[in-house]
């Protein structure tokens, strides 16, 4: 079996400041080769700074990152310099939800495409602009020529998202990152954004790691999910097995929530209470204050990872 | 906030009871158009035609969904209703009586009240929540000690305990309690209906989940009627009894949720139903069911809205803006010209004389 295209062990990411805020609390996940792993958690669980520390994106004298991050064999978090800006975009590459804060407002389209692919591939302006125009027809963007030449504010949103997409994969990059690029759209053009994904992550043979708060979007890119809460995961497997058979208690609260054919009348199972402050590294389980099935000792040590079948995991004692 | 006095409010009230029989709220023709300005000396450049108009009833008691996609109205049409902007024509008929005819604006307010989106932005931020609650009915001839303490019986209906909360500034609450305050202040009038526009779009789903059960037992409870404004199809569906599919500042169709939702008319209802995610990995979404964006409500196409769009659209719909229409089933009615016999579309049935 080949290495993984990405491997995190046991991650902890502190934010220092005012008060420190511990985001992220011994996250491991690894991602095959073309695969999509999911992640979904709610705002404050430390989705998006896990997947920000893919690309060393936090900011660096306020973030404290211990643990070890890995993508494609090459250690993340001593990269420096030329090597830090060669992964970047080269190796990985994310989009993101806002794409008007994505590109560069004062240069057109193809500019920004030709720049990067020059920059990572040494080639000329000529080869530049040939992908950029490739790419804009890979993301289905109407009469890619004209679009070209056209700058982000003259795009719709959902144009703009493609042009951002068409940015992050001009360098075929082995790894997507997405963090909650359809959260803005609406509905019709959400649907036409997923769908390009999974195609182009395909046709490029990428794997993609997909942030969202959404789970119905999960289910719709994801081979595997992993369910973060308060910065770490609470459970994580095959779409499938997630969906039909969640085993952590948040993970049953998450997907009553979403009220997918929730019967109208009933009362919802809501979860009661919020996340915790992320002020002290957990001593217990997280979710136990909000938790209905609580037991004595989940007050007492983090749960254990239990291992209820092969390619699943849940932190909960219940699991085991 | 006090309410900006309009024309309307130096009208005389007529003292006629509101009628029992019909609807409580019922649109008319409702229309706003947004100049747009920005041209040479600031000329206009043509309007946003936000709503364009729309009519429809809400009957007391029920729950009236709107659905529809950013730029097609649906915040615009609760910002009219409450008059926070003014209609360029069209009425708003509250229990019989005609804003600017036999009702003030403040009239309009006492019983219809909004919750918006951005739970933060809609509190002073140097109002504590006991006073937040408190200031309307003062504004409005209360002594304080008596909206004090209506602002704390208010807070402990939310779910909020008056001991721990009533003091606090937004800044101190999370979204969900703050979001629980703005239902608060908006019962704070005993209104009939209350308007609640993305109200809980901005939570978290397990918060999401908490606020909808409070706004299911306070209908329960105080006898309210909700307009419910969301683009979440799953939390409409859970919520309302009827609701109606917005397009480009017009209504695409309305009906009661359960049929609409199992055999959506419009073309573009169709889209959005299908657009959902379908929560199954084995069944996913394999082709999406409509390409590119919605187009601009500066210059919306003509006939039809959607003909740009839409996969059965014909010649006429280029060319003849359709009606709302009645379907079969009662109370549901779509604009379309598949549905209107004799239309000239080329699926539709042929016109047939009218049922005596």
């Amino acid at each position: 079996m080949s290495a993984p295209l990405v491997e995190i062990e046991n991650l902890n990411v502190r934010f220092h400041g005012p008060r420190t805020v511990h985001a992220v609390n011994g996250v491991s996940l690894r991602l095959e080769a073309g695969e999509t792993l999911g992640i979904l958690g709610e705002s404050g669980s430390g989705k998006s700074v896990t997947l920000k520390t893919l690309l060393r994106l936090l900011p660096e004298n306020r973030t404290e990152i211990g643990g070890s991050v890995r993508v494609d064999g090459v250690d993340i978090l001593s990269l420096d310099g030329r090597a830090l800006a060669d992964h970047r975009g080269g190796v990985a590459s994310m989009i993101f939800q806002d794409p008007m804060l994505a590109l560069d407002p004062v240069y057109n389209i193809g500019e920004q495409i030709a720049e990067a692919v020059i920059r990572h591939e040494g080639c000329d302006k000529a080869a530049g602009w040939a992908r950029a125009l490739d790419m804009l027809t890979r993301v289905r963007i109407p009469s890619p020529e004209r679009r070209l030449k056209a700058y982000p504010h003259e795009m719709s949103g959902g144009m703009r998202q493609r042009a951002m997409i068409a940015l992050a994969l001009a360098c075929r990059p082995k790894l997507l990152l997405a963090d909650e690029p359809t959260t803005a759209l609406d509905a019709t053009v959400q649907i036409q954004i997923l769908l390009l994904l999974r195609e182009l992550q395909r046709e490029f043979g990428m794997g993609m790691i997909f942030v969202t708060h959404d789970i119905g979007v999960a289910v719709e890119v994801s081979d595997r999910v992993a369910v973060m809460y308060a910065g770490e995961i609470v459970e994580s497997g095959s779409v499938r097995d997630l969906i039909r058979d969640p085993r952590h208690p948040y993970t049953k609260g998450l997907l009553a929530a979403n009220l997918h054919g929730a019967v109208k009348g009933a009362r919802l199972q809501a979860i009661p209470g919020a996340p915790p402050a992320l002020d002290a590294v957990p001593a217990a389980c997280s979710f136990a204050p909000r938790c209905p099935l609580k037991l004595a000792s989940c007050d007492l040590a983090r749960p254990p990872v239990a291992v209820p079948a092969p390619g699943r995991s849940v932190r909960c004692v219940l699991a085991g | 906030m006090s309410a900006p006095t309009s024309a309307r409010t130096t009208l005389s009230t007529s003292k006629a009871g509101p009628s029992t029989a019909g609807p409580l709220l019922s649109i008319n023709g409702l229309t706003k158009h947004f100049p747009l300005k920005g041209g040479l000396f600031g000329q206009s450049r043509g309007v946003v035609r936000a709503v364009d108009g729309i009519s429809f009833d809400v009957a007391e008691g029920e729950t009236l969904g709107i659905v529809g996609e950013s730029g097609c109205g649906k915040s615009t049409t609760a910002r009219l209703l409450v008059d926070l902007i003014s209609p360029d024509s069209g009425s708003v008929i509250l229990g019989g009586r005609t804003l600017g005819v036999d009702l003030t604006v403040r009239d309009l307010r006492r019983q219809v009240q909004m919750v918006f989106q951005d739970s933060y932005a809609s509190l002073n931020p140097r109002l504590t929540m006991q006073d937040a609650i408190a200031f309307g009915p003062m504004v409005n001839g209360m002594a304080r000690d008596k909206a004090v303490a209506l602002a704390r019986d208010l807070l402990a209906r939310v779910g909020l305990d008056p001991g721990r909360f009533a003091g606090r500034y937004p800044h101190e609450l999370s979204g969900g309690q703050r979001q629980r305050v703005n239902i608060a202040r908006a019962l704070a009038f005993s209104p009939k209906i209350v308007v609640l526009d993305e109200a809980v779009s901005a939570l978290d789903k397990s918060v999401e989940a908490q606020v909808l059960n409070l706004l299911a037992d306070l209908k329960a409870e105080l006898g309210l009627t909700y307009i419910f404004i969301s683009h979440d199809l799953n939390v409409v569906r859970y919520m309302s009894d009827r609701v109606m599919v917005m397009y480009l500042g017009q209504v695409a169709e309305i009906g009661p949720v359960d049929a609409l939702y199992a055999a959506p008319a419009h073309p573009y209802s169709q889209a959005l139903l299908a657009a959902m995610p379908s929560m199954d990995p084995d069944r996913r979404t394999m082709e999406a069911p409509l390409a590119g964006d919605p187009p601009n409500p500066i210059n919306p196409p003509p006939g039809c809205r959607f003909h740009t769009r839409c996969r059965q659209a014909d010649a006429v719909c280029s060319v003849t803006v359709p009606v709302l229409h009645a379907l079969p089933q009662k109370g549901h009615l779509a604009s379309c010209h598949l549905h209107i016999p004799g239309s000239g579309h080329t699926g539709a049935a042929p016109r047939t004389e009218l049922a005596p």
